[in-house]
């Protein structure tokens, strides 16, 4: 049983780092649902192009092969994966402000339009990657101090899947503050708690939409990013995304950040469990999970009455 | 009877622009070679419209989003094959074979999803169309897997009295045809019979229809199984004109392909709207495809421009061609599909 226990530990830890990377992807894509009331298909392609810029932004694989920028691929790998952590976001976050004022034309209508709307733009951005990147698969090259792997007892344990359960608990931790210490948190809560009351303040409701769209969409891209070394980097990547997103949503229940965190981390478990027993069977078992999840608990664990629901 | 009650019960089975469909489909294999298309183009029209008229009962009629479509599509062409292979090589028990176990999935999915409505059912669909392709690439002994289910017979139309082979693109298209005109005057009759009056009002208002002491529930059951057996029958079809069965029309992105047709074509506020859609699709996909290999990159942007400005499709530009022209409007259906529904109503 102890011996059982031990070889089961490398797979919490998979469990644990990849239930904190679907959290953080779910917390982007809930803020979407709460402003907006849209369910963004194209949450998975911006986690997708979040992920294929740092490619770009960290070898010259990605695409960028101009003299002019060779100085900057001669810099040390680190100092490159901090600029690709932070400008990759940003520029999903350019994305994510296009894909909103696409989507204000659907606002107060059937939220069948925007799931619509978001599923063609879906469908537009993996096209796109795959003409700019072709359908072959990247890697992402990651610094030597977070890569490799140390031994605990007998087994192997990844380097990289407890730097990205860390990282991915601190963004979780600041995005906490973020929501709750912060003016700007607190206008974005009240925005999805009813967000004419809030334009009834006074406060400049398309902005504050288009600022939390790419704050999702950067959301969703640093997710992509981190989890890139864990998936690798395909154009269909951002299908894969989408449904553990959904499925965390469902469980966790919308508006609920807490709940949120929690599902990430269960719905990371059993997806890291099944794919360490049941290799062949591990993405069957997300959609087993949603199915059961809708069927008996359609608010989750802590939901309330959403845009899910009309 | 004299003879306008004839004409009126004729007007109620068909229709101007109903006949004007057989007449362009009907003659469609004499000269889509002259126009520079080709024969297998129009095997492919022809069953597309039979499964996007399923799809469109759906969305288009009963407000469902099916976003898994696509499943059972791919399991009409494997429970054709495997009725083939296994049971008899008879055309019409094939067909049988394929549309029940189709009906009967769609029917046990339906099970589980028909309280449902909106974003919620698009997911139950979406997550059992997933786990019904996870067991199609899986089980490798009874769909071949990843390789498809292969060498599926173009099976001869037995009339009893004589035999008609289907082997040439030409001869089944006739036979899809056929199943086309039974089941657009089959359709056209349900959404204006008593039965469709009650699923355009479940879609504009569910709770409401409840109220009025109607079952909901069953009523989704039962379009839905509809639909899930038509679209049996597109796949049987879509099985032969390959000559086989493949997984990739299970996956997320057929069904979500089959969404745009609909739309695109106006299937919100037209019967014809699939029909529209489809022959855009395909046009699309030849003559884009033609010159650009990400042609699917540019369908995309037409879809994505399509739902912000006219998300009436093909249809709705045609209605507002022939106001322009100061025509009348085409009568509408039902003025209740005319609209999208309400966001819910409790």
């Amino acid at each position: 049983m102890a011996d059982f226990l031990l070889t089961l530990l490398p797979h919490l830890l998979n469990g644990i780092a990849l239930g904190l990377l679907f959290a953080l992807l779910s917390l982007g894509f809930m803020l979407i649902i709460g402003v907006m009331e849209v369910i963004n298909l194209a949450h998975g392609s911006l986690f997708a192009l979040g992920a294929y810029f740092a490619v770009m932004l960290m070898s010259q694989d990605g695409g960028i092969t101009h003299p002019f920028m060779a100085p900057y691929f001669d810099l040390p790998i680190v100092l490159r994966y901090i600029v690709a952590l932070i400008v990759a976001p940003a520029f999903v976050a350019v994305v994510g402000m296009g894909l909103e004022v696409c989507l204000r034309r659907t606002y107060g209508k059937d939220p069948l339009y925007g799931l619509l709307l978001t599923f063609g733009a879906a469908l537009v951005l993996e096209e796109m990657i795959r003409e700019i990147w072709g359908p072959a698969e990247y890697f992402l090259p990651i610094p030597k101090a977070i890569s490799g792997g140390f031994f605990f007892g007998d087994m192997i344990y990844s380097n990289y899947r407890i730097f990205a359960a860390v990282f991915a608990m601190a963004m979780i931790g600041l995005l906490w503050a973020f929501l709750n210490r912060t003016p700007y948190g607190a206008v974005i809560k009240a925005g999805a708690h009813d967000s004419e009351m809030v334009r009834v303040l006074g406060y400049n409701l398309s902005r504050l939409r288009l600022y939390v769209f790419a704050f999702g969409a950067a959301l969703a891209a640093i997710a992509g990013i981190i989890m890139a070394p864990i998936w690798g980097v395909r154009p269909h990547v951002g299908v894969d995304a989408v449904i553990p997103a959904f499925v965390v949503i469902v469980l966790g229940g919308v508006g609920s950040f807490w709940g949120a965190v929690s599902a990430g981390l269960l719905v990371g478990m059993v997806v890291a469990l099944t794919a360490a027993y049941l290799t062949e069977w591990s993405l069957l078992s997300m959609y087993l999970l949603l199915l059961v999840v809708v069927t008996f608990r359609s608010r989750g664990f802590a939901g309330k009455a959403s845009a899910l629901e009309a | 009877m004299n003879q306008n009650s004839y004409l009126s019960s004729f007007r109620a089975w068909f229709t101007a622009p109903m006949l004007l469909s057989f007449l362009v489909f009907g003659t469609m294999p004499l000269w889509i070679d002259a126009v520079g298309l080709y024969q297998y183009l129009g095997l492919e029209v022809m069953i597309w419209v039979i499964f996007a008229l399923a799809v469109n009962l759906l969305l288009g009629y009963t407000g469902l989003p099916s976003f898994g479509h696509g499943a059972f599509l791919g399991i009409g062409a494997y429970a054709f094959g495997l009725t083939q292979f296994n049971v008899a090589a008879n055309l019409w028990l094939s067909l049988f074979g394929a549309v029940a176990v189709t009906a009967i999935l769609g029917g046990l999915v339906a099970l589980l999803i028909s309280h449902r409505r909106g974003i919620y059912f698009a997911l139950m669909t979406i997550a059992c169309a997933q786990i019904f392709y996870f067991i199609a690439s899986k089980w490798t002994d009874v769909t071949g897997g990843e390789d498809g289910l292969l060498n599926i017979a173009r099976l001869p139309v037995d009339l009893g009295l004589t035999e008609i082979s289907i082997r040439s693109n030409f001869s089944l298209y006739y036979l899809c045809f056929a199943a086309y005109v039974i089941i657009v005057v089959g359709l056209w009759r349900l959404v204006h019979s008593p039965f469709g009056k009650v699923i355009s009002a479940i879609k504009q208002n569910d709770s409401r229809v409840a109220f009025l002491g109607y079952n909901v529930w069953l009523y989704k059951w039962l379009i839905f199984t509809l639909s899930c057996a038509i679209t049996g029958l597109a796949g049987a079809l879509f099985a032969m004109a390959q000559e086989g069965a493949y997984i990739n029309i299970m996956s997320l992105q057929w069904s979500g392909i089959a969404i745009l047709i609909v739309l695109i074509g106006g299937g919100f506020i037209s019967f014809w709207g699939p029909v529209l859609g489809v022959i855009f699709y395909f046009l699309a996909r030849d003559i884009l495809g033609a010159y650009t290999e990400t042609w699917l990159l540019w369908f995309g942007l037409i879809f994505v421009g399509m739902v912000m400005f006219k998300p009436e499709g093909l249809a709705g530009m045609w209605r507002d061609g022939r106001t322009l022209l100061g025509r009348k409007p085409a009568p509408q259906p039902e003025p209740s599909v005319t609209e999208p529904s309400a966001a819910g109503g409790d």
